[in-house]
């Protein structure tokens, strides 16, 4: 099905141990190369349930239901979502999810993921911000979610490269890794607090790192499924969740203050591979 | 530095701008701001700032607190706002250390005597509680969560989170974000120092550890007296498993 759609040839060549380029890859075999190369990192290797059961990710389910939602028309302009641009033309998926966030020239701004796709259904399918496909944002039932994992998907095993030449890239990026030191809140945690050392753990939690980038891939590989909550998550909810930990008020969904800090954390991963969908705790 | 000055003012302008433009809609900011909004009724096109004229710590700022980066309005436990958990006092500015960047020496001592000016005693002295108490406070992640799903505290205080940072007795798995405090009454004693110095730490360890990653407990208000008297007892008392 999807999945074995995935090029096989690919799959070969990690396993061979050849440098992976520019082609898609699975995530669980970009997941052994990251083992690989960072001799068995304890962020990486925390779960070992989590890596056996990486083939057999619920969150393919969601990829696959992604994928019908995207091709079938709706919406009050009955248009599916295949003019969509990701940043790499009309209708292309490939790597998309790998160079995000990047700046539209379309919108005159810098878009996640998460924001490029409600664009489009509003642009092209005529959906509204008050009609649930695009409101309900959590869960792997939401129609955001579902696109989101088969979107991201088209990018596994590709390097991340957010791109940085337009000059609003570079200051949202630069924005967000301010944002990552900035201490305050009732435990003065910032996410440099959490996410600067390596190894280290939050009870029985390990914490990857940001200048680790071959864990740190991991870490910001979204959708992922996560089974604590049996619900395939987004980069989004993920802010959010650190952020309730550390005491702040909500972000808001699609904000810049939430794209500079993902524009920041996936430079933080660059040339790394995507690992998409991922599975974590 | 000396491409400083212009950004800071084009910077300084553009935020004059937007305050002005988003009044409009900005519901209840000021009393004085809302009729200067009607009487200029014209529907606000939004200004716009360019945020390639700022540099990153102006528009991180204007981020979090102008562009709607945060629900503001939160309410948070201790009756402020969401905003007022983002606002940064002197030593969360101070130790806001980048990549690589170490604090200054003028910080660290302004951040040591900070933290030791805010540190206050009970009355008759530093003594330890019960350390049966100390033990769940020192386990609870619970309060002060807000966002999506805030904690009541009408329903369970607020804990003490020392075990997301720290091993202390070996029957639960703690965190090593902090040195491991298996053994600490043991290894340690319990002289007047000692619990003083301890007290010092869990009431603002700031004081010892200039921008620690360690929370201010006592100083923020979330242990009091009696709970941090608890927790002592927990790290000190024989009876106690981190003693074990
Ligand atoms: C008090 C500690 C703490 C702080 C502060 C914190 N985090 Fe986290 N973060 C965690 C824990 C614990 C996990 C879960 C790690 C795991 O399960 O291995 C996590 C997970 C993550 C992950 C996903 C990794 C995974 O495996 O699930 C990302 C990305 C992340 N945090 C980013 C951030 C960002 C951005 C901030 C600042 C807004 C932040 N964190 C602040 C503790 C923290
Ligand atoms: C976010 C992590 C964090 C939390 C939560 C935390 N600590 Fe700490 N703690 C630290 C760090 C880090 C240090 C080391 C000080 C330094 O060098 O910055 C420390 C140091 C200490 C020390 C001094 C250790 C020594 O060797 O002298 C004591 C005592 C201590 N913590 C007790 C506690 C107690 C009790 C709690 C709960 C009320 C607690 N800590 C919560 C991170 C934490």
């Amino acid at each position: 099905m999807l999945k074995k759609n995935l090029l096989a040839l690919p799959v070969a060549l990690a396993v061979a141990g050849v440098a992976y380029a520019g082609s898609g890859m699975l995530p669980e075999d970009a997941l052994e190369m990251q083992i690989k190369k960072t001799n068995s990192s304890s962020y990486l290797t925390q779960s070992p349930q989590n890596l056996m059961m990486m083939p057999d990710n619920p969150a393919w389910e969601v990829v696959e239901a992604g994928e019908a939602l995207f091709k079938q028309p709706r919406g009050p302009k009955n248009a599916s979502l295949e003019k969509c641009d990701f940043g790499k033309g009309p209708g292309v998926l490939e790597g998309a999810h790998a160079e995000l966030p990047r700046y539209f020239a379309d919108t005159g701004k810098v878009m996640d993921l998460d924001t490029r796709l409600v664009h489009c259904m509003k642009t092209l399918q005529g959906f509204t911000n008050d009609d649930p496909a695009i409101k309900q944002k959590h869960g792997s039932k939401t129609d955001i979610m579902k696109l989101q994992a088969y979107i991201g998907s088209k990018s596994s095993g590709m390097p991340w490269n957010p791109p940085m030449n337009h000059p609003l890239e570079k200051a949202m990026r630069d924005a967000g890794e301010v944002m990552f030191y900035r201490r305050s809140a009732t435990m003065d945690f910032s996410c440099a607090t959490c996410h600067t050392q390596t190894g280290k753990r939050i009870r029985a939690s390990v914490l990857p790192s940001v200048y680790d980038a071959a864990d740190w891939t991991k870490a910001i590989s979204w959708p992922a499924h996560r089974t604590s909550h049996e619900q395939v998550r987004s980069s989004q909810h993920r802010v959010l969740e650190c952020l309730w930990q550390m005491r702040y008020p909500d972000i808001k969904n699609g904000s810049d203050a939430s794209i500079a800090m993902i524009s920041f954390w996936t430079d933080a991963a660059r040339g790394e591979p995507v690992i998409v969908p991922d599975l974590k705790r | 530095m000396f491409n400083k000055t212009p950004i800071a003012a084009v910077a300084a302008a553009s935020l004059l701008l937007i305050a002005g433009g988003c009044s409009a809609t900005n519901a209840g900011k000021t009393e004085a701001a809302k009729p200067m909004a009607m009487a200029a009724a014209a529907p606000a096109a939004p200004a716009k700032v360019d945020y390639t004229k700022m540099s990153a710590k102006d528009l991180a700022e204007y981020l979090i607190f102008e562009a709607e980066g945060y629900d503001l309005k939160q309410a948070t436990q201790e009756g402020t706002s969401g905003r007022d958990r983002l606002v940064q006092d002197e030593i969360q500015k101070a130790c806001s250390l980048m990549k690589g960047q170490e604090v200054s020496d003028k910080d660290r001592e302004k951040v040591m005597a900070l933290a030791a000016a805010s540190i206050k005693y009970p009355e008759g002295g530093i003594k330890l509680g019960d350390w049966k108490k100390g033990r769940e406070l020192a386990w609870s992640g619970f309060g002060y969560r807000t966002a999506h799903n805030p904690d009541d505290h009408s329903k369970r205080e607020a804990g003490g989170n020392c075990y997301n940072c720290h091993q202390l007795a070996t029957d639960r798995t703690g965190g090593d974000i902090g040195p491991s405090l298996t053994g600490y009454g043991k290894n340690r004693g319990a002289s007047e120092d000692m619990l003083k110095y301890t007290y010092d730490v869990i009431y603002n360890p700031h004081t010892y550890f200039a921008c620690t990653n360690m929370p201010r407990m006592g100083a923020v208000g979330v242990l009091n007296h009696k709970q941090i008297a608890d927790i002592m007892a927990y790290l000190f008392d024989p009876a106690s498993p981190v003693n074990k």
